[in-house]
């Protein structure tokens, strides 16, 4: 499904994903844990091609395709989705008028089913994420994702700055991913969304632009939410 | 009254204060005529799709160069008293017409309304609504012009008796093909005491057009005039600057959406006046410019009594060759008026292309639902089927104009 190897990432010339490798397949969620700053945001931003970040090593190759070199819209209709940790407000662009057009584009049948998850009806008639409180701004961002029927998901922070009804409906929706054997990759700081997920597969901890530890969610997540990135990853690497 | 012909024919030699001088010399003037049929609707088929008005049959009055056509939804608006016709009909047939014309837009106030008004014929439509009626089917008309080099009048009176409701739609083109011509329009609307008009106008001339529109409005206590403009084609040049003036406790909302291309120029301004103790107006704007276009974005509110203004003027310059020019002004005579405004001009976010890119659209695509967002203007009380034609209008100039 998706191979990353050796991937680097400069903003403005400096390294700010260095030398990550990564390796997911068909219907499985993994997740990456950091502090601000490591680089989780930037690296699922080169995974989804945007232009703000240029990838200066490495390659990524999605089943079966190099895709390293691919713009996002390319990427995007290969079966690639990026929930934004922070989507811009379009004023005047409805969200209606992004919503009719994704499913015009990406033929999705069960929209319904999808905003009755994100309880986002009510947010159809308005700007698009213009006023939007948090909560709002991750549902309906994760309602797009869902609209592209993914086969890889890329979720950035969709459990910061949200209330727990919207944490609710996020890990649900998260929940109807990997149901649907999408690959999910969710980048999240504070963790508050992991508990709410039936399955994880593995944890990847990144810090300093590298990922630092990997391994099964039970043993990394305790560690990390007892002592922190830092001392978390040493524990676990001296076995505790 | 407007002394002697002679003084006026010398301010034909004057230049208007605002757009490019146009030299009246350059273009002819056909004779004036009425005729009460159909024979020039399939001349038109072509321009009325144009401005989005697909079925003909629709149209209440029809102006195709110097020639008016009237007949169509007469008879099924006259169940309602309104009537619709040739405004030189309506001068020799009904009584107090002639109180109407050139009262709120004076045959002095330029060059091109002095033409007008000594050669134009009164060829426009008069429409009148009687008092306390809810008109509900919008009144159609539709003006072209066919051949080049000719300049077209219009005189167009719309007389909204008290507590009634009335939609206009009006909509002036070319056909493909017309390189040159002037149209001279001249408008004059009155909104009668708690009455309510909206009025729609789409324009789609061709390259070499020049178009000089002067409206006014005249609204009484309790009244509300909604104004929606559109123009999305090219023009040799477009210059209009209509002006409303409200009584008591009246409101007006004008709202522009100029999408300029080619070497267009266009001067474009809404005037309100608020006349009356608690009158309100909204003047609103969204300008978008590609290619080489210029456009002159005007908005002005003056209060003569206390009541409260707004100014919105956005522009979208999508070219490094064109150029937006917004000139807000708000003149308050009265201390307890509140006015104020917003005027801002940018490209589009490269980070709000890039979020749509991320989605699966090609950037053609993701500038395309940027433009026809930023065009969105959301005008209140316009009939449904007027606001379906104009959304499919704007949704065809965003996709056009972005490739």
């Amino acid at each position: 499904m998706l191979m990353v190897r050796d991937l680097s990432v400069c903003i403005e010339g400096k390294v700010i994903v260095d030398g990550v490798s990564l390796e997911a397949k068909e219907g499985e969620l993994h997740v990456i844990m950091g502090p601000n700053g490591s680089g989780k945001s930037t690296l699922l931003s080169a995974l989804m091609g945007l232009s703000r970040v240029r990838i200066c090593g490495g390659s990524i190759v999605f089943n079966g395709v190099d895709i390293t070199d691919k713009p996002s819209y390319e990427r995007a209709k290969l079966g690639i989705a990026l929930a934004h940790q922070n989507p811009p407000s379009i004023k005047g662009v409805k969200f209606s008028e992004v919503v009719k057009n994704l499913i015009r584009k990406c033929g999705c049948s069960d929209s319904t089913v999808m905003s009755k998850i994100l309880r986002v009806d009510e947010l159809l008639s308005r700007d698009l994420f213009v006023g939007f409180s948090g909560g709002e701004r991750k549902r309906a961002e994760l309602y797009l994702v869902l609209l592209q029927n993914p086969k890889l998901a890329l979720l950035d922070e969709p459990d910061s700055g949200v209330d727990v009804e919207s944490l609710d409906l996020i890990a649900s929706a998260v929940r109807y991913l990997i149901k649907k054997s999408t690959t999910v990759i969710l980048v999240t700081h504070s963790g508050s969304i992991l508990n709410k997920l039936s399955r994880i597969d593995q944890v990847h901890v990144m810090i300093g632009g590298k990922i630092v530890y990997r391994d099964l969610p039970d043993k990394v997540i305790p560690a990390i939410l007892k002592y922190g990135f830092k001392k978390g990853v040493e524990v676990l690497r001296d076995g505790g | 009254m407007f002394g002697v012909r002679g003084s006026l024919k010398e301010l034909l030699k004057t230049p208007a204060p605002y757009g490019p001088d146009i030299d009246l010399s350059n273009y002819d003037m056909d004779l004036p005529e009425i005729q009460e049929g159909r024979e020039v609707v399939d001349e038109i088929s072509d321009v009325s799709s144009r401005l989005g008005f697909n079925d003909t049959s629709k149209l209440s009055y029809i102006q195709v160069n110097e020639v008016a056509v009237y007949k169509a939804l007469e008879e099924s608006l006259s169940k309602y008293g309104v009537r619709v016709l040739p405004l030189r009909k309506a001068l020799e047939e009904l009584p107090n017409v002639k109180e109407l014309a050139w009262k709120l837009v004076r045959p002095d106030l330029d060059k091109y309304t002095v033409a007008s008004y000594l050669y134009g014929g009164e060829l426009g439509y008069f429409i009148y609504v009687p008092p306390n009626t809810e008109v509900p089917a919008p009144i159609y008309s539709c003006l072209a012009i066919t051949r080049d080099r000719k300049i077209q009048f219009a005189h167009n009176i719309v007389y909204v008796d008290s507590n009634s409701v009335a939609h206009v739609v009006t909509g002036c083109a070319v056909p493909h093909g017309v390189k040159g011509g002037l149209h001279i329009g001249i408008s004059e609307f009155y909104v009668g005491r708690g009455s309510r008009l909206t009025f729609s106008m789409i324009h789609a001339w061709s390259e070499g057009l020049h178009v000089r529109p002067r409206t006014a409005v005249s609204v009484d206590d309790g009244g509300e005039y909604v104004s929606y403009y559109v123009i999305y084609s090219p023009v040799a040049s477009l210059q209009t600057y209509p002006s409303v003036r409200l009584g008591r406790s009246s409101k007006a909302y004008l709202a522009s959406v100029i999408a300029g291309s080619g070497e267009s120029v266009y001067d474009v301004g809404s005037k309100a006046v608020l006349g009356g103790l608690n009158a309100s107006a909204e003047v609103v704007s969204r300008v978008v410019a590609y290619d080489s276009s210029r456009i002159y974005a005007r908005s002005e509110i003056v209060a003569e009594d206390a009541g409260r203004g707004h100014v919105e003027c956005l522009g979208l310059l999508l070219s490094s060759n064109a150029e937006i020019h917004s000139i807000p002004t708000l003149t308050s005579k009265k201390p307890e008026a509140l006015l104020s405004h917003e005027a801002a001009i940018g490209m589009i976010a490269q980070d709000e292309i890039e979020y749509l890119m991320s989605k699966g659209f090609t950037e053609g695509e993701a500038k395309s639902i940027i433009v026809r967002g930023f065009m969105n203007v959301e005008v209140r009380g316009l009939p449904l089927t007027v606001m379906m034609e104009i959304d499919r209008l704007l949704d065809m100039i965003s996709r056009h104009a972005t490739g």
